[in-house]
């Protein structure tokens, strides 16, 4: 009898101890601070060219996002980490300080919105619809869609397009995954980025006989910032500096982008 | 070509190999302990272990990477462990678990009458353990942990999720830039392994091969 005792005063010890730490959890810092004094900017992506990606032998996470990301780091006179992440996780991620910004041309849909404190958008983008080149003339537009099979990535936009269509279609992980099935024969058609259809796809890629045909939408790309966090305002104000210096279309030059680049 | 996959390939193995040799070296001796427990004479501490093992083999082992690695930032707001720390204890929590009940199946497996006969002799219970229990029982695990090995092995590629660049990751990545053999190459890798296990496996049970 007297254990059990012990083993009840010892659980109910350890429950205290656990909702006290859940009490001590207030996030009412500065996120800017937090970053200052960490010395690292912690930059989450994924491998997405012309955005973020390794030249050919190198280990250097180079791109538009990745150059800009770099010059931020230097504007807050701090180092960048970067970490390639599970697309899927990017809230968590962030909520949990695992990273401190999701900076991988993301779209800013609803769901991002209500997940993170997003910046102003930086960049047009829109969701294509991709087919076998030699099939592309039959797809050019949503009316012949319908009967395809598709592929997209789950949660992306180009999903929140097929749902607004009500067009089903199987999840992928990756736009890339939605890419090789579509390749492989094992979906018709998939939905990309036109930013990532115009590099990947086409004579001279990757994939050199899958083409793009109807575009879904238009949409922007901005920068993902934990909820209610400070860097948001102090991004806008650096982006708008550099592209006031010409840093912005210099860099967008480098990477082929520079249609897309919203004028500030 | 090939050369650059495979080298890749290898530093993303390197990390499969680094997680199933440290979860091994963890969880072998903790399953031990787990299995004492799940046996103790002391029922809430044995049923404390049961309730544990049960959750433990009871849920997706990809949610409890995922728990361990988000759940203190995301419950508690506190700093997270490494990446490659939170899948490791997450695999060692995991496979101690598993490995318990095999070593429980093992001691139980001995018969009543072995254990009386010691006492008759006059050992203690740890004597008996040892030089009556320990070998009969190793003897008898090895084929069912030669299973959990090589499931150990295939299982370390779930912790991608949160971004640990094993071997699947860096197979992965190749399809971005438009290749995708090097993710069925990494089949290769695993079957290597794998052969080498069971090989290994074959060998212990020849050797342990004695008293039928």
């Amino acid at each position: 009898m007297k254990t059990m005792v012990k083993v009840l005063a010892l659980a109910l010890t350890l429950a205290m101890a656990l909702s006290l730490a859940a009490c001590g959890g207030s996030d009412t810092d500065s996120d800017l601070a937090y970053v200052k004094d960490k010395g690292t900017l912690v930059v989450g992506m994924t491998d997405f060219a012309p955005m973020d990606y390794k030249a050919e032998g190198s280990d250097q996470w180079i791109g538009f996002d990745a150059d800009m990301a770099r010059s931020f780091g230097e504007h807050l006179g701090v180092d960048v980490e970067f970490v390639e992440i599970n697309w899927d996780n990017k809230a968590m991620e962030l909520e949990t300080k695992a990273i401190d910004v999701v900076w991988n041309g993301m779209t800013l849909t609803e769901e991002v919105k209500k997940l993170m404190s997003c910046s102003e958008p930086y960049c047009l983008n829109g969701q294509v619809v991709v087919v076998p080149a030699d099939q592309a003339a039959n797809y050019q537009t949503t009316e012949s869609l319908s009967a395809l099979r598709f592929a997209v990535e789950n949660g992306s936009a180009g999903a929140e397009q097929l749902d607004a269509l009500g067009i089903s279609y199987t999840a992928m992980d990756t736009q890339a995954k939605a890419l090789m099935e579509v390749a492989s024969g094992a979906s018709d058609a998939c939905v990309i980025d036109l930013l990532m259809a115009g590099a990947m796809i086409g004579e001279g890629t990757s994939y050199p006989d899958l083409a793009y045909t109807v575009q879904l939408n238009s949409e922007e790309y901005g920068v993902g910032f934990r909820v209610g966090s400070d860097l948001v305002e102090t991004f806008n104000s650096f982006w708008k500096e550099a592209y006031d210096a010409g840093t912005v279309m210099e860099v967008a030059e480098t990477y082929g982008v520079q249609e897309s680049i919203i004028e500030k | 070509m090939l050369l650059d996959v495979t080298l890749s390939l290898l530093e993303g193995f390197g990390t499969t190999v680094e997680l199933f040799a440290l979860t091994l070296l963890l969880a072998l001796p903790l399953g031990l302990i787990i299995c004492f427990g799940s046996m103790s004479r002391f029922a809430p501490l044995r049923w404390i272990i049961k309730t544990v093992v049960w959750i433990v083999r009871g849920s997706p082992l990809l949610l409890q990477v995922l728990i361990i690695f988000y759940g203190p930032g995301l419950m508690f707001g506190l700093p997270l462990l490494p990446r490659f720390t939170a899948a490791l204890l997450a695999f060692v929590i995991n496979y101690a678990c598993y490995f318990s009940e095999i070593y429980r199946g093992g001691i139980q497996s001995v018969s009543r009458g072995q254990y009386e006969a010691g006492q008759v002799l006059g050992m203690t219970k740890s004597q008996i353990f040892f030089k009556v229990t320990l070998l009969q029982v190793i003897k008898r695990i090895i084929p069912p942990m030669g299973n959990e090995w090589i499931t150990l092995v295939k299982d370390t590629a779930l912790v991608r999720v949160i971004s640990v660049y094993e071997i699947i990751w860096m197979g992965e990545s190749y399809i971005k830039k438009g290749l995708i053999w090097p993710l069925f190459y990494t089949m290769v890798f695993y079957l290597l392994f794998n052969g080498l296990l069971t090989v290994f496996f074959g060998w212990l049970e020849k050797k342990l091969d004695y008293f039928k």
